[in-house]
């Protein structure tokens, strides 16, 4: 009996931990016109290390983490993984297909049009992510 | 009266810190727009605030249409019995539930519920003037109203008794500068009205407010603010011998707050030092007893957590 109560508990614990493992999200489907978009601001604009990394800290930093890796305090209680942006696949993007995926959203990345309203401030955030390659 | 020099120098400073920020050279996003020759289009500055909370006080930061903003306001017992009720934290303290709702970009409308007093409340809040990131428009407007609803027992407003001597009224226009990424402050002068006062105190008092904010960490400021009533003879429904012995006139003190404010993309913490125990604006410049600079000290604290439609 108390071989069957050992037994249960771990397969309950490992059905468990087994829901809760994140799958990496899936690819994003990207609108043609997010793809081709054009930054408001140039690459090594002064707003890229104020602005940006303000709004990186506040907005973003809590699941994608100080350096961008996925590792923030909030990123293990998501359902699909954060992803790396210092990673190749990541930085490799077009600035629109990075810009959609950061202020449009999907699923556990909630949208953040309405949170950073000026397009400019965007692109900073934008180009900060650009600073985190390894 | 006795703190009347310093509260005085408090408000020559801001005002000159607020007269500085006119000039160019404090316009830290205003150069590089300049350097360009072609027109460039108007861009509103960031908000001067990261909430539109400061301690008791509003900023001129709305926030975005359809957004819902959920505040608690606590503020613990004042400091001065000591270890005997643990510097106040197990003293009687105040606290409010408040709803947000912006109704457009410039309009918000609020409701609340504060212990002290039973009191509800409805609030507006309307933004007509954005600081501009050009300069061009150099500081953020913003006019803000509060009705408040005394829900104590009929027999406080004395033998005749009627509603609307429940109903008091603050309105501020609130007049903010972000001068840079790390430094803000505003100045609000405000009136206020209760429709039913004690027979020593005067129905109307006009106030001036104070706020700040130096950002040391991305997410991390320190936070100071004041409210100051003022003590306006020619508006006083008493005579300035009744005045000169009252203690309505002389120890109603202003509410001084210095803190901690960290903030995230939904939310927003003060964790702060107050003098006023009261959490309605109004409640504070009619009726604070408490001198900072006397052992009147309590702690406060504010959460704000935002939700987007």
């Amino acid at each position: 009996m108390k071989l069957i109560a050992i037994f249960s508990t771990a397969i309950l614990f490992m059905t468990l931990n087994i829901a809760m493992i994140q799958k990496p999200g899936g690819p994003w489907n990207v609108p043609a016109k997010y793809k081709s978009m054009k930054s408001t601001i140039k690459a090594g604009d002064a707003s890229i290390n104020s602005t940006g990394k303000e709004l990186y800290n506040k907005h973003c930093k809590s699941c994608h983490g100080a350096k961008g890796l996925g590792d923030g305090p909030k990123a293990a209680n998501l359902k699909t993984s954060c992803g790396d942006f210092s990673a190749k696949a990541f930085q490799d993007q077009s600035d629109g297909e990075i810009y959609y995926q950061s202020f449009v959203g999907r699923d556990d990345m909630p949208n953040f049009e309405k949170k950073i309203i000026d397009e400019a401030d965007r692109w900073a955030v934008v180009y900060f992510m650009r600073t985190l390659k390894k | 009266m006795k703190n009347i020099n310093f509260y005085s120098r408090i408000s020559a400073l801001a005002i000159l810190a607020f007269m500085l920020g006119y000039f160019p050279g404090f316009a830290q996003e205003a150069t590089t727009e300049e350097a360009t020759e072609e027109p460039v289009k108007e861009r509103p500055a960031r908000p001067a605030f990261e909430s539109g909370l400061l301690f008791d006080a509003a900023t001129t930061t709305l926030q975005p249409s359809k957004t819902l903003e959920m505040i608690i306001q606590h503020r613990f017992g004042t400091m001065d019995n000591g270890i005997t009720d643990f510097y106040g934290i197990w003293a009687p303290s105040n606290i409010r539930l408040g709803m947000n709702y912006s109704i457009l970009d410039n309009l918000t409308v609020g409701i609340g519920a504060t212990k002290y007093n039973k009191m509800e409340d409805i609030q507006i809040k309307y933004n007509v003037l954005q600081q501009t990131r050009s300069n061009k428009i150099p500081v953020t407007v913003t006019l803000y109203e509060v009705i408040g609803i005394d829900g104590s027992a009929d027999d406080k407003f004395g033998v005749n008794y009627k509603f609307s001597n429940r109903i008091n009224y603050f309105s501020q226009i609130i007049i903010s500068r972000r001068f840079n990424d790390m430094f803000s402050l505003q100045v609000a002068p405000g009136f206020t009205h209760y429709n039913s006062v004690d027979s020593t105190m005067d129905h109307d008092k006009i106030s001036i407010s104070f706020a700040g904010r130096i950002k040391f960490s991305p997410q991390s400021s320190f936070i100071i603010g004041a409210d100051i009533p003022l003590r306006i003879q020619g508006i006083s429904e008493h005579t300035a011998e009744f005045n000169k012995t009252s203690t309505s006139w002389n120890d109603i003190y202003s509410n001084i707050c210095i803190g901690y404010e960290v903030s995230t993309s939904t939310h927003a913490f003060h964790l702060y030092l107050a003098s006023g125990q009261g959490i309605l604006p109004q409640e504070n410049i009619m009726f604070n007893k408490n001198d900072f600079f006397d052992g009147g000290i309590l702690i406060g604290l504010n959460i704000t957590r935002l939700w987007s439609f």
